[in-house]
This record gives C-alpha cells, structure tokens and sequence, in this order.
C-alpha cells in the first residue's frame, strides 16, 4: 500500500503548530546567556554567569534538592498504588472496575486549581501544610491516573494464559504476580513512573496553596522569582529543566522502544 | 505422589455460559497411567474439560474426582497437575532453563536439585543445548518440547495437554507423536490429551472420548471406535465413511439385511432392528474390494467408475451405484486389480461385518 504523503497545507500548519511550542521553551536559551542583570535579552555578548549564579546558591540548590526528593516520594507512591490498583482492575475485570478506573483518572481531568482548594482544606485539620509529606501526598495523588494508564495498557497487552500457567504449575498469587505479571508490564510501570516523576517535578498551582516557607520547591522559587526581582538565574534554571524533563521523556521513549522489540 | 500416576473422574460435568451450553453431562473415567484423547470438532467443549480438569473453568454441573477424592473446588494452584496450553504460553521473559526451572523456583526447591532436574527434563525433550535461549528464539516444535519439559519436570502425576501439536508442520507433528508416545511409555504417567486430529487421536491414546456440542458421544480404544462406531457422526469424524441409507428387509441369527432400491446388503449385528424400519450403514472406503469375473462376496454392487486420485499408496475411487449414490473406495496401488479409467463398469464386493449399522445423529445435530 502506498502511504498518503501530507499536502502543502498539512505541511504548514505542523510546521506553525510545532513553532508555536517551541518558541517559548527556545527564547529562554539566548535569554538565559544573557550579559544584563536583568531578564532580557543578550545585548554585547554571551556569558555563563547566571549558571554560575545558580550551580553556587544555596536557595536554588535547596530548591532544586527537595523538588527532586518530593517528586521522588510522590512517584514511589503513585507507581505503588496506581500499579496496584490497575492489576486489580484487571483480575477482576467487572464493569464496577471499569467505573473506579474511570474514577482514578479524575486528578488528571478535574482542574487542578480546584483540587489544591480542596486539599488545603483538609490539609489544615491534618497538620500537613508546609510539609515535605504534604507536598508529595498531593504530588503523589495527582500523579496515580499517569500509572494507571500506562500499566492498565500494559496489562492489556498481557496474555492470560501466563497467569493460568503460572497457576496451574502450583505458583501462589504473590509469585505469579513477582515472576510473571510485573517484570512483563514492568515497562507500563516504568512509563507511568516517569509521567508521574515530571508531573511532581514542574506542579505549581497545588504547591502555591499547600506550601509556603519550609517547602519551597523549584518552579516555587521561579514563580516567585518572576514577582519579585526579574534576576535571569530564572532563565538559567528554566533551561535546566527543559533539559533535564526532555532527558527523562528520551528514557520513556527509549524503553518503549525496547518492549517494541 | 504415586508414580503411576493419577486416576481421574468426570462425572455429569456441564459448563453453561448464560444460556449456552459448552459442555452436556460428561462422564468419563481415565485409568492410572493411561493416555485419554479428547476428540471432537472445533467449539465442542474441548478445552473446556480440559480447563474444568485443571481448575479455571468451575464447573457449572458435577463433579471431578482424583483418585476417588472430589477436587471440584480445589483452586488450580493446589492440584498439582503439569499443563500445556494450547499455544504452549510459555514465558517470554524467561530463558528456556528459567521456564522449565519455574514450576521448581515455585515449590522453593534449592539451587543445585534444581539444575540439575532442568538439565534432566531438557535431556528428555532433547533441548539440552537451546537451555540459555528465550521462546521467541526458538521453532513452533522445539517451543512445544520446552512446554512439554516444564509440564514435566515437577513430575506430575497428571499431565493436561491442549492441542499441544496443532501448530506443527505434519512431518514434525509425526516426529513429535511418537516422542510423546515413548514418553508416556516411560514415564507411566496419566495423560489427558485434547485434539481435533483424528490421526494423532488414533495413534497416541489408549482410549479415546469423542465429543460433540459439548456432548460425549461415544469412547473406547480407537481400535473400536474405528471398527464399531455407534452413530453417523462418529464413524464420519474418526476415518472416512460412505453410507448406506435402506429399510430392514430380513433379521436372521447374528445379523439383517436392508433393501434399497433393487440392492440387497447384509450385516452383521447382534440385535437387528424391527423389520420394515429405516437403517443406516456405514461402510469404510478401504473395506471393499473390485470383484473380477465370476467372484463373489457377501455384499456385492455394481457402479461405474465416476472420478479417481492418485495418492501415492493408494488409488480413491468414486464409483457411482444406482441405489446408493457414490460410493467412495480406496485401493492400495500395488496391487490394484485394474487400472482406473472413468466410465469403467465395476463390481464392488464387502464382508457383512464390514457395513456396520449405526445411529443416524445428523437429524438431531441439525435440531441442536
Ligand atoms: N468464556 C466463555 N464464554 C462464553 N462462551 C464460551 C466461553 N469459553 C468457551 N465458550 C464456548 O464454548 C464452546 C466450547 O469451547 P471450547 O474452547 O471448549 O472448544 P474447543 O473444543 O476447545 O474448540 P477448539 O478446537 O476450537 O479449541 C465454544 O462454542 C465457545 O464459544
Ligand atoms: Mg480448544
């Protein structure tokens, strides 16, 4: 068969739609090297500083440390529960499961604003505002749906008779479930691990409403940074995400890419 | 654990799913050591038993028995019994060692028994050397010798195997049914088999239970289920048959004749049916002979010569009769008395015992 090439016009709007993305992550690269004292663009030359600026303080490093700690407890939890709560859905496999798979998607579909509201209400009575459990509960909840995605597509994927096999050469359900039906969806739990970890590590507005002074995580400081002072360390640190969010999205992809095979 | 193996027991197992029937009242009785093939064209409730045998199918109606005791409600993990799944389902993420080593690693069986066990089941199949291999590495019949392996190596006393050579190319499917056949000869254990190959049915068991609709219709060693099948349906799935429809014309001691048109066929039979009532024969291709100038036989009919194949150790003939329609006959080639041509005028011949009476079934297939 032969494929359908793109017409003209297919060609060109790919080509704004895919501008448009990209102009805004690429303006912060000139911006981040710029020679000013202030968020602008480069004016007599390129310079480094404002890496440096942020690779030597204590604030952004701090910063930066407990993002990645709370994005990792938050992960730990959404893959734990998600995977299970996927695996469940499928043994049962009754149109009730398929109503609570539905319900775990809700963090993902209710806006996100609305959720912090609610969590900072009962985060108040729990003693959890302003703590590192706090932020990553939260983190933790709103990442499940990215699990429970990928892992219920890998399931899907996942040949029954295995488990009847498994089963029928005596195996208990907990070794059926560590031999057999783990390490073959292990790259669903990897994926939806990874969605999860980005999803904590870049969360504002939920952070906004539960965290105010201890727990300071990093797209914090540059939200505060942008309000206050305009200093192009914001820039700098911007760059650092975009590569380091791309290099996890490169490993999702390069895993998916080995199950394909 | 006996190393006979097990006796099992189905009794008036049934499976309905909401209104549909996928197995009727079966009860069957499979002796310790012995290898029983299910047999029965596709969706006849096959796998079904088989699943209600090893436990993931519950059934809907009776009960099954291992050695007398009733393992109905035992979940499939506790039975005990080695399987392999139509499709072999082994598991991809493992080598061919940790396959074969799973049902061991299961019953926490130390290190060095283990191995050593692995190496002895993959000597058995023959697959020593393909040990560090994955599945996807191997052929469909070496696949299918790593599940035999694995259903084997904890030494089951029951062994369940769904279709386990459907997937072979007819040589390798010969290869490998004499191999499971020395195997069973070896190791005594029970087999319980599921085919919808007639051949393979034939040669591998010791009895055989053939299966319908979810119904059993008739079972025996294959020897009497060929040379005496019961109904239409039996003697038409198990080898070929030509029928021979007619009304009883004449009971005598130990048989009864049938008439239809101008045609006279005797047979033998224990109990012959009321005179006057329909009856229905059937007659094995390769049973009847061509009779030359002058021979008799007990039965004899005149046809011509209508179509004929070669087939390499035999002639098959379709040979046109005026009262039975055409009747098909295989001739072996070294020896055939002529040389077929169409339009050739013939005269059959067959022993009474060779027409077998049977039920006519395809009436209350068509109702079902
Ligand atoms: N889970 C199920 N729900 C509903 N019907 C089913 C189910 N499993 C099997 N059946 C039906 O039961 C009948 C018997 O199925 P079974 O798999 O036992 O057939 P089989 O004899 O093994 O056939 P094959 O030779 O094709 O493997 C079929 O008509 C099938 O559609
Ligand atoms: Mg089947």
């Amino acid at each position: 068969m032969m494929a359908h090439r793109p017409g003209w016009f297919a060609r060109i709007s790919a080509g704004v739609v895919a501008l448009y993305l990209l102009l805004p992550i690429s303006i912060i690269i000139p911006v981040s090297m710029t020679d000013q004292r202030f968020l602008s663009l480069p004016k007599q030359g390129l310079s480094l500083q404002h890496y440096v600026t942020v690779l030597f303080s204590p604030e952004w490093l701090g910063s930066i440390w407990q993002s990645f700690l709370i994005a990792l407890a938050a992960t730990g939890l959404a893959v734990v529960s998600g995977t299970l709560c996927a695996i469940g859905c499928w043994r049962l496999a009754r149109r009730s499961t398929d109503l609570l798979r539905a319900l775990m998607l809700l963090p993902i579909i209710i806006p996100s604003i609305v959720y912090a509201i609610g969590a900072y209400r009962y985060f108040a009575g729990l003693d959890l505002l302003d703590r590192f459990l706090g932020v990553a509960l939260a983190h933790g909840v709103t990442g499940i749906p990215y699990v429970v995605i990928t892992v219920s597509t890998a399931l899907a994927a996942f040949d029954p008779r295995l488990e009847q096999a498994a089963r029928g050469m005596g195996a208990s359900l907990s070794q059926t479930l560590r031999w057999v039906i783990l390490p073959r969806i292990m790259p669903g739990i990897l994926s939806g691990g990874i969605f999860a970890f980005i999803h904590s590590w870049d969360e504002l507005v939920i952070v906004l409403f539960i965290a105010s002074r201890d727990v300071f995580t990093l797209p914090r400081r540059i939200w505060d940074g942008i309000n206050e002072n305009l200093d192009p360390a914001m820039a700098a640190v911007a760059v650092l995400l975009v590569v380091f969010t791309t290099g996890l999205l490169l490993l999702d992809l390069a895993l998916r890419r080995r199950r394909a095979e | 654990m006996s190393a006979a193996g097990h006796a099992l027991a189905l009794r008036g197992l049934s499976k309905r799913y909401g209104s549909f029937t996928a197995v009727a009242d079966v009860s069957l009785e499979v002796g310790q050591g012995e290898f029983l093939t299910l047999l029965g064209p596709s969706g006849s409730g096959k796998t079904t038993i088989l699943m209600c045998i090893a436990g993931f199918v519950e059934p809907s109606e009776g009960a099954i028995l291992l050695d007398g005791r009733d393992i109905t409600a035992l979940p499939p993990e506790r039975r005990d019994f080695g399987m392999v799944f139509q499709g072999y389902a082994l598991f991809p993420h493992m080598t061919v060692a940790e396959n074969v080593a799973f049902p061991l690693r299961v019953r926490k069986m130390g290190a060095a028994e283990r191995e050593a066990k692995v190496r002895a089941a993959l000597d058995l199949v023959q697959l020593a050397a393909f040990a560090e291999r994955r599945p996807s590495q191997l052929s469909g019949g070496q696949q299918q010798r790593v599940a035999l392996a694995r259903a084997l190596v904890f030494e089951p006393a029951l062994l369940l195997l769904d279709e386990p050579l459907s997937a072979l190319d007819k040589k390798l499917r010969a290869e490998l049914q004499d191999e499971l056949k020395a195997l069973h000869r070896r190791i005594g254990r029970t087999f319980v088999n599921v085919t919808h190959d007639q051949e393979e049915a034939l040669s591998l068991s010791d009895r055989v239970a053939i299966l319908n609709h979810g119904r059993l219709i008739q079972q025996g060693a294959p020897a009497e289920l060929y040379e005496a099948p019961r109904t239409r349906f039996v003697a038409d799935f198990l080898g070929k048959s030509n029928f021979l429809a007619g009304t009883v014309q004449e009971a005598f001691a130990g048989g009864f004749a049938i008439g239809a048109g101008a045609t006279r066929v005797v047979t033998a039979a224990a109990a012959p049916p009321a005179l006057g009532s329909r009856a229905l024969l059937s007659l094995r291709p390769e049973k009847m002979a061509l009779l030359a100038e002058g021979e008799t036989a007990e039965n004899t009919v005149q046809g011509v010569i209508a179509g004929w194949s070669y087939l390499g150790a035999g002639y098959a003939l379709n040979v046109e009769t005026p009262d039975f329609g055409t009747l098909r006959v295989t001739l072996p080639t070294w020896n055939a008395p002529i040389a077929p041509r169409e339009g050739l005028a013939v005269r059959l011949g067959w022993r009474a015992a060779a027409s077998v009476p049977v039920l006519d079934d395809l009436d209350q297939d068509r109702a079902a």
